[in-house]
């Protein structure tokens, strides 16, 4: 499903991505850990088309399609998710307006047939069910005023809304307490499925806990460093990065 | 003779074609200074080019021995603790010598009489003065420039940090010319650093001084990564009528600090000027003004962020008690390409009185998209609730109203980094609060 | 009757004012200004003599003053009117059909608006809930609804059948609230307006429908001075709408107009405008010169004005619809939402004026500037010595697409009562590439954020506005930022 070649990136003339390889497929769960300045949110920058990022050699293919060469929102439409580490906040746009505008444009792109109200209207209830979101937040303004934990279930609840094929969650576990943890993780637990992968970007073993991944990469100055299962995690939540990555 | 005489022929040109201000002018639209001048002995026209140089005996006379020693009696009035050991007196405009004493000054710091200047720091002088105050820009920049007896003279040369404050006595008395034009001219070279505490008083026999106009004129340059913090006090002055400019100058990674604090004057309008011509500078502008009777405080600011990477915080707030009429006119101007500005500007207003008046102009004038700028302006009487919550503690209405009067004002006298100034100036407000209050 | 107008002199101090320049192609009067223009408009249309005399006085009142120019900000050339057709005939009523003779291009802007289709709708009265005047090239063609409105004693009508139908109340109101020697500009349409819509809401009358004027430049080299008089009296509401629209034209074209308001006693006013005026394009050429005077009074206590616009179009938009608080307890209110791209300028913002005790007043001002335009907010709030417990909340911000463009704030607060509580707050921001990205992460493109984040930015006006304008300003919004994002 995604295939990363010698991937290097930067910003500002500062390389920090230094030649990541890494294969996904389908329904599979990959972990990527690592220390704070390794590398990992640059990743999902990139991925995700950040244009703050220079890509500066290598080559990522996402279904067979050459993801570097797509624009933001083609990524987004070709099924590639982004579950942001800080969500935006926009003010005055209501979340389920701007739902409603994303999925119409992602199914114009598919080819397929604008949905019908009520028919969002129910997925909205099923989806927000999933991550226990209150049905008040989605007539808000996206993500105005919301704590902490609701922005990360905001953005599950997207995730759900969206059916991506691929979800890259960038530290979503930063800043929950654990109940908000596990209804987040709980979320993302019934959205797997053989046809959807994730990478789970984490600091932290805990989030590891409730998603269990099918592989374990540690990330460190730009390269990856180590590959497993999740005993890897394990390992690194014992030793800590200092010796792994020595 | 030299640069000068140009100059002013020049300035007086420009004062000529701009004329006085009058109602229609947007920069004097809520302080019309024709009033000032009606009826007056002063005819700007008529006073002539006789004076082309700086000269002491020029327009403005020295005191005399005699007055001096009861001008030094009357001064002490004025002395601040901690902050008036070093002290320069300028009397009308003239630097008096006798009077001021810089015990403390290190080496590199020069201060001396501007016509002092003009002999013995030519090429400063020709260098710096009069480029910085555009003489097209205002017309009493261009009187001031045309006119200016005497004045204040200081440099801070390079990487010179001045631990003790500095203190400007700026004494009007009755000898002053109906309309007195003095000037400044302040200048911190490369990482120079020094605090200014300027106060403003009259000194004189007579109750009402009425019939003065003042037009002063300081320009100060900060070069780069320099920092001045400059404190004016603007106490005691009753009877005057003032035209303060203040034009500033800040090059890369500078820091201008400014409080202008007005307690006392019949008519006084502060403008003050900065251009911020380089990045990383830091600017920041407070004033406070607590008036009564009935008279006139209008403080004009504007910041002229012409740099991307800069900040500058604006606070202003006023008491207005009696008759009296505040102005708040404050212009943030961000260039094109000033990008990453931040740039606030706050100014409140309480009115006292029903016969008060408050004019309030905050603008923004803004040609980058990368920056973040705002204004705030209120004005109100005081709180009711927390009045009514005060008195229900036990507090009576005059300590209630006292306690959130100050609180008020405590804000901008708070950030006055000079201790003993700081407690000065909140002695001053209580005092002049207190009177507001119980009458 | 007098003792009005000097308050009003009095308070606005003439310094409502305007200026234009326009090239108009000879039709009907000779070109240029005089005494015997102003009486021929008089007699074109029939006028009585005390109308004659009201634009007499406002003519030679005119002469008397300059255009005044040194406080906007704005750039334009020097008018010269005597280069100026003031009054082209009216167009055979076959103008209503006349759609597909318009420039095509404007009909791809309304199709993309969707007007097109409202337009017809409303102008053959197929859409129930709004009574439209249509003033097209300043002549009012036609009223619909007007027997039904009658039923309620409604009169809805152009200005010119309310000259000779009801000459009583436009004798009493007209320049009541706008004196025909106010600013220049008011003078100037009081000399040479040609058209206009009258609406009186009598007594306690909640008017059952929107009313609407629809104004339109058509023909080639037209300007347009209309002027509108609306009265709500003792209890009455109305809601009024304003629609404009322009073809492009290489040369720029005039618009200068007067907008009156009368609230009694209890009375409310709601006035909507979506301005959309030909802007000119990329480089500025072409566009209308807008020039209005909006002023509403509420005359009677716990009377309310409420003024709304989305103003998109327009090379020159120089407005301040004002109100002024004479009666307890009244309500004035202001939501603008103003977008300026390419090569416009725009100057808007109020005047609230507060004479009366425990008088309200609510400023939301939405400025977008995109392109190389410049976009200014400027408003007076008067507290006058008298007017306890008012209060004025202003809220004044600006957004600011790329950076060859300028937002900028002037605010004017004047305060003589100790009673009154006043805040302003203005904020200049940009839109935040991270709300962009966002939006394109979750496969929105660019175009349709920039959309979602404007109408977002703007909802606290655009949820001021009747639905049907509502749904018309959004799009109107997205159209006039299209580009604007590179």
């Amino acid at each position: 499903m995604l295939s990363i070649k010698n991937l290097k990136a930067g910003i500002d003339g500062k390389e920090i991505l230094k030649g990541i390889n890494l294969e996904i497929g389908a329904g599979e769960v990959h972990a990527i850990m690592g220390p704070n300045g390794s590398g990992k949110s640059t990743l999902s920058s990139v991925l995700a088309g950040r244009t703050d990022y220079e890509v500066t050699g290598g080559e990522v293919l996402f279904n067979g399609k050459n993801l570097l060469e797509l624009n933001p929102e083609e990524r987004a439409r070709e099924g590639l998710f982004l579950a942001f580490q800080y969500p935006v906040e926009i003010p005055g746009v209501s979340t389920i307006n701007f739902l409603k505008t994303a999925i119409a444009e992602i199914r114009e792109y598919k080819g397929l047939p604008a949905l019908e109200a009520k028919d969002f209207l129910k997925m909205v209830k099923e989806k927000q069910a999933l991550v226990e979101l209150k049905g008040s937040l989605a007539s808000r303004a996206v993500n105005e005023g919301f704590s902490g934990g609701e922005k990360k279930r905001n953005e599950i609840f997207q995730m759900a809304m969206l059916e991506p094929t691929l979800a890259i969650l960038d530290e979503t576990d930063s800043g929950l307490d654990i109940d908000a943890l596990r209804v987040v993780a709980n979320g993302v637990n019934k959205l797997r499925s053989s046809t959807r992968s994730f990478v789970v970007i984490t600091h932290y073993q805990r989030l590891l806990d409730y998603i269990v991944p099918d592989f374990v990469h540690v990330l460190f100055e730009g390269r990856i460093v180590k590959s497993g299962d999740k005993e890897l995690a394990m390992e690194l939540e014992k030793k800590g990065y200092g010796e792994l990555t020595r | 003779m030299g640069f000068l005489g140009p100059l002013r022929k020049r300035a007086m040109d420009a004062f000529l074609k701009q004329g006085l201000p009058g109602r229609k002018s947007e920069e004097y639209k809520y302080s019309n200074p024709e009033k000032l001048f009606r009826g007056a002995s002063i005819k700007p026209e008529s006073l002539g080019l006789e004076s082309v140089n700086f000269n002491v005996s020029g327009l403005e006379k020295k005191p005399s021995v005699l007055d001096l020693k009861k001008l030094d009696k009357a001064l002490q009035a004025f002395e601040i603790k901690g902050v008036s050991e070093n002290r320069v007196v300028l009397v009308n405009g003239v630097y008096i010598q006798e009077l001021s004493a810089l015990p403390d000054m290190p080496e590199g710091v020069l201060i001396c009489s501007l016509a002092g200047a003009l002999t013995d720091y030519r090429s400063l002088l020709e260098k710096h003065f009069s480029k910085y105050a555009d003489v097209e820009a205002d017309p009493f920049i261009a009187l001031n420039t045309a006119y200016a007896g005497d004045g204040l003279f200081m440099r801070v040369a390079e990487g010179v940090t001045v631990g003790k404050t500095i203190h400007i006595l700026n004494v009007i008395t009755d000898e002053a010319s109906a309309l007195l034009n003095k000037r400044n001219l302040i200048l911190l070279e490369r990482s120079a650093e020094v605090d200014v505490v300027e106060s403003t008083v009259v000194v004189s026999e007579e109750v009402n001084v009425g019939r003065n106009v003042v037009n002063e004129l300081s320009e100060l340059i900060l070069d780069e990564q320099s920092r001045l913090r400059f404190y004016r006090m603007q106490q005691d002055c009753e009877g005057l009528n003032l035209i303060s400019t203040v034009q500033v100058l800040q090059k890369a990674s500078s820091h201008f600090d400014t409080h202008t604090i007005t307690l006392s004057g019949d008519w006084m309008r502060n403008n003050l000027n900065i251009v911020v011509d380089a990045e990383r500078c830091e600017t920041h502008l407070n004033g406070l003004y607590i008036t009564r009777g009935i008279q006139h405080v209008d403080n004009h600011t504007l910041v002229d962020q012409r740099k991307p990477n800069c900040e500058s915080n604006q606070l202003y707030k006023g008491i207005l008690a009696d008759k009296s009429t505040g102005v708040f006119n404050g212009k943030i101007f961000v260039r094109r390409d000033a990008q990453k500005i931040n740039a606030y500007q706050s100014s409140k207003t309480i009115l006292l009185s029903d016969d008060a008046t408050v004019n309030t102009k905050p603008q923004l004038e803004i040609y980058a998209n990368d920056v973040k700028c705002s204004h705030g302006s209120s004005t109100g009487h005081l709180d009711e609730e927390a009045m009514f919550y005060l008195r229900s503690r036990g507090l009576s209405e005059e300590s209630a109203k006292r306690m959130l009067l100050y609180a008020f004002a405590s804000d901008v006298v708070d950030t006055i980094r000079i201790e003993p100034l700081r407690a000065y100036a909140n002695d001053l407000i209580s005092k002049q609060l207190d009177f507001d209050i119980k009458k | 009757m007098q003792k009005q107008n000097e308050l009003i002199d009095q308070q606005i101090g003439g310094e409502y004012k305007y200026g234009w320049s326009s090239d108009i192609e000879m039709d009907t009067a000779p070109m240029g200004l005089s005494e015997e223009i102003v009486r021929f408009i008089s007699k074109k249309k029939k006028e009585p003599d005390w109308m004659l005399e009201f634009r007499l006085k406002a003519y030679r009142h005119w002469l008397k003053m300059e255009e005044p120019k040194h406080w906007a900000h704005l750039d334009y050339p020097v008018i010269d009117f005597q280069k100026i057709i003031f009054y082209a005939a009216p167009k055979p009523k076959k103008e209503l059909k006349s759609l597909d003779e318009v420039d095509p291009e404007l009909l791809k802007t309304f199709e993309k608006l969707g007007i097109s289709l409202e337009e017809q709708k409303r102008l053959s009265g197929v859409e129930s809930r709004i009574a439209v005047d249509a003033v097209i090239d300043s002549v009012s063609v036609k009223t619909t609804f007007k027997e039904t409105l009658a039923e309620k004693g409604i009169i809805f009508c152009s200005f010119s059948d309310a000259v000779q139908e009801h000459p009583d109340l436009i004798k009493r109101y007209m320049g009541s609230v706008v004196p025909g020697t106010d600013n220049y500009f008011a003078a100037l349409n009081s000399a040479v307006f040609s058209d206009g819509s009258f609406c009186y809401i009598p007594k306690g009358v909640r008017c059952p429908m929107e009313l609407s004027t629809y104004f339109r430049i058509n023909a080639i080299g037209t300007g347009q001075f209309e002027r509108t008089l609306i009265v709500a009296d003792e209890g009455a509401y109305v809601s009024y709408l304003e629609g404009c629209t322009a073809p492009m034209r290489d040369e720029n074209q005039l618009h200068a107009a007067i907008v009156e308001i009368v609230a009694h006693e209890k009375a409310e006013v709601k006035y909507s405008t979506v301005q959309n005026w030909y802007p000119g394009d990329v480089n500025g050429k072409g566009g209308i010169y807008n020039f209005v005077t909006k002023r509403g009074i509420c005359l009677g206590d716990d009377s309310k004005i409420s003024w709304t616009q989305v103003e998109t179009g327009s090379a020159i938009t120089w407005k301040y619809p004002s109100v002024i608080l004479k009666g307890n307890n009244s309500v004035g209110e202001f939501y603008s939402v103003a977008v300026t791209n390419n090569m416009q300028q725009a100057d808007t913002g109020t005047k609230m004026i507060h004479i009366g005790k425990n008088t309200r007043s609510t400023i939301v001002s939405k400025g977008i500037s995109a392109g190389k335009s410049n976009n200014s907010y400027r408003g007076l709030v008067r507290i006058n010595k008298g007017a306890t417990r008012a209060r004025n909340h202003s809220q004044c911000d600006s957004l600011l697409m790329g950076d060859r463009c300028g937002a900028h704030t002037f605010p004017y607060i004047e305060i003589k009562d100790k009673s009154a509580i006043v805040e302003h707050e203005a904020t200049t921001s940009k839109i935040g590439e991270d709300q962009v990205f966002y939006c394109n992460q979750r496969g929105i493109s660019t175009e349709k954020a920039i959309g979602l984040i404007v109408n977002g930015y703007c909802k606290e006006v655009l949820n001021q506005l009747p639905m049907e304008f509502a749904v018309e300003a959004q799009k109107l919004l997205a159209v006039s930022l299209e580009g604007s994002v590179g």
